[in-house]
């Protein structure tokens, strides 16, 4: 017996180490009584309401990373409510893009603007579809809103259009509600001009102007603007009549190549009779 | 605290009734403050072990009998008021107060924790301690010991260390 206790005092430091290890391991096995949980749970309550005394105290480590957080999730959300609103003017704009084939006769190439100038007197747009694709000089170009152009240039994989609002660009238009004929223009900043169009002709405000069956070299038929204001010309005996474009020059993005050429025998024979005629008439 | 170690003469200190109560008492207000308090030190998500560099302080001032039994009921206490599987500290804090009772020097006390070596007991305690936490901690999850423990077992471990030049400041302000 002395020698069990000796063994004791000698190494009690380790059988204590041995006794608390044990003890700590049984505990963790049985943490999950019910009666511990209960006292358990009072102690944790108590340090609870001890939290929610104190909580008024501000923690500015906490706040500048709850902060930061914030920013990030708001610096998202922004980028998404972008993004969404992007997705959504693009899906408007391909819908009407889809219904556009439908309406009319012709092929139409589609073809995505990579560059454009809007802010010159000779306005130029590039686009990414060429040759390769069947697109050569002198096919008019249209978006879903109407008249954008016509391709006067093309290389294999891209071409260049001669935008509607350009000093070189002529249009032979009409009014489609009464048929009146005129020469479409651009003499710069917005708005278009409709040329050559006597005083006692009926043009209003809102009229829609289209392209003539007479040009040819634009479809006809295809939408150009809408009358914003008609005036008459002073000490001439013709009007003036402002038209607002239907095509958005600034946000131009997605357009249509038209698969039809000038018709060369129509220009030819055109331009036979117009010199017999000048001949004819000449002294 | 000076009460734990300073004037070895006075009645407090040697009547150990009193001061065990007192023990009990510094490590009830240390579990809570932990708790309650000690987010406002927190870096990263790690928090100094209060109750670690009491604990050590027993072990150095009682000797490794007593800091092993102050380790296992600080760390049990702790549990208790924590979220923690029960026992986990009780057991960690155990090994830790095991290991600061071989630097015990009766009579060289106020040497050993107003000193460097102080904060270095508490690192080895501390580094102990934490592997032992970290391994019971982690055991249910499905996450790289290794990882985990070099990146919070370290981190706690150099806090504590950190936080342990306090009570070292003061006691060696005292000896002066």
């Amino acid at each position: 017996m002395r020698g069990f206790i000796e063994f004791v005092v000698r190494f009690k430091n380790y059988i204590t180490l041995i006794t608390l290890v044990v003890m700590s391991l049984s505990l963790m096995s049985i943490g999950n009584l019910s009666k511990l949980g209960g006292f358990r749970a009072v102690i944790v309550g108590s340090i609870g309401w001890i939290q929610s005394v104190f909580a008024w105290i501000p923690n500015p480590v906490a706040l500048k990373a709850e902060n930061t957080a914030l920013r990030e999730l708001n610096l998202q959300l922004a980028v998404e409510a972008a993004r969404s609103r992007q997705a959504t003017l693009e899906n408007s704009t391909l819908r009407s893009m889809l219904r556009l084939p439908a309406l009319t006769d012709y092929r139409l190439i589609t073809a995505d603007v990579i560059g454009k100038t809007t802010t010159q007197q000779r306005n130029y747009a590039t686009i990414n579809k060429g040759q390769a694709d069947g697109i050569g000089e002198g096919m008019s170009v249209i978006s879903d809103a109407g008249l954008v152009g016509i391709v006067i240039g093309a290389s294999e994989h891209y071409a260049i259009l001669q935008l509607l609002i350009n000093r070189d660009t002529r249009v032979s238009a009409k009014v489609q509600r009464t048929r009146v004929d005129g020469i479409i223009q651009w003499e710069g900043e917005n708005t278009l001009v409709l040329k050559n169009v006597p005083r006692t002709l009926d043009v209003q405000d809102g009229d829609r102007i289209l392209t003539s069956n007479y040009s040819p070299r634009y479809p006809a038929n295809i939408v150009i603007g809408i009358v914003r204001q008609s005036t008459d010309e002073p000490n001439t005996l013709f009007r003036r009549i402002v038209v607002e474009p239907a095509v958005n020059f600034s946000t131009l993005e997605q357009v249509f190549v038209v698969d039809a050429k000038v018709d060369q025998e129509r220009v030819g024979l055109e331009r036979v009779v117009d010199e017999r005629l000048t001949n004819r008439t000449a002294p | 605290m000076a009460m734990n170690f300073d004037l070895r003469s006075s009645e407090y200190v040697t009547n150990p009734v009193i001061r065990y109560i007192g023990y009990g008492v510094i490590a009830m207000m240390l579990s809570v403050i932990h708790v309650v308090f000690l987010r406002f030190l927190e870096v990263s998500s790690v928090t100094p072990d209060l109750l670690l560099i009491f604990t050590v302080w027993i072990a150095l001032v009682e000797g490794q009998f007593t800091g092993m039994i102050a380790g296992f009921l600080c760390g049990l206490l702790f549990d208790f008021v924590s979220t923690d599987v029960i026992g986990t500290n009780a057991l960690a804090k155990t090994m830790a107060g095991f290991i600061a009772g071989y630097f015990h020097r009766p009579g060289f006390i106020k040497e050993t924790i107003g000193s460097a070596r102080f904060m270095m007991i508490v690192a080895v305690s501390g580094f102990v301690h934490n592997l032992i936490y970290n391994f019971f901690f982690l055991r249910p999850m499905q996450v790289s010991f290794l990882m985990f423990f070099a990146q919070y077992g370290v981190a706690s471990t150099l806090y504590s260390t950190v936080a342990a030049i306090f009570p070292m400041l003061y006691v060696a302000r005292k000896k002066e």
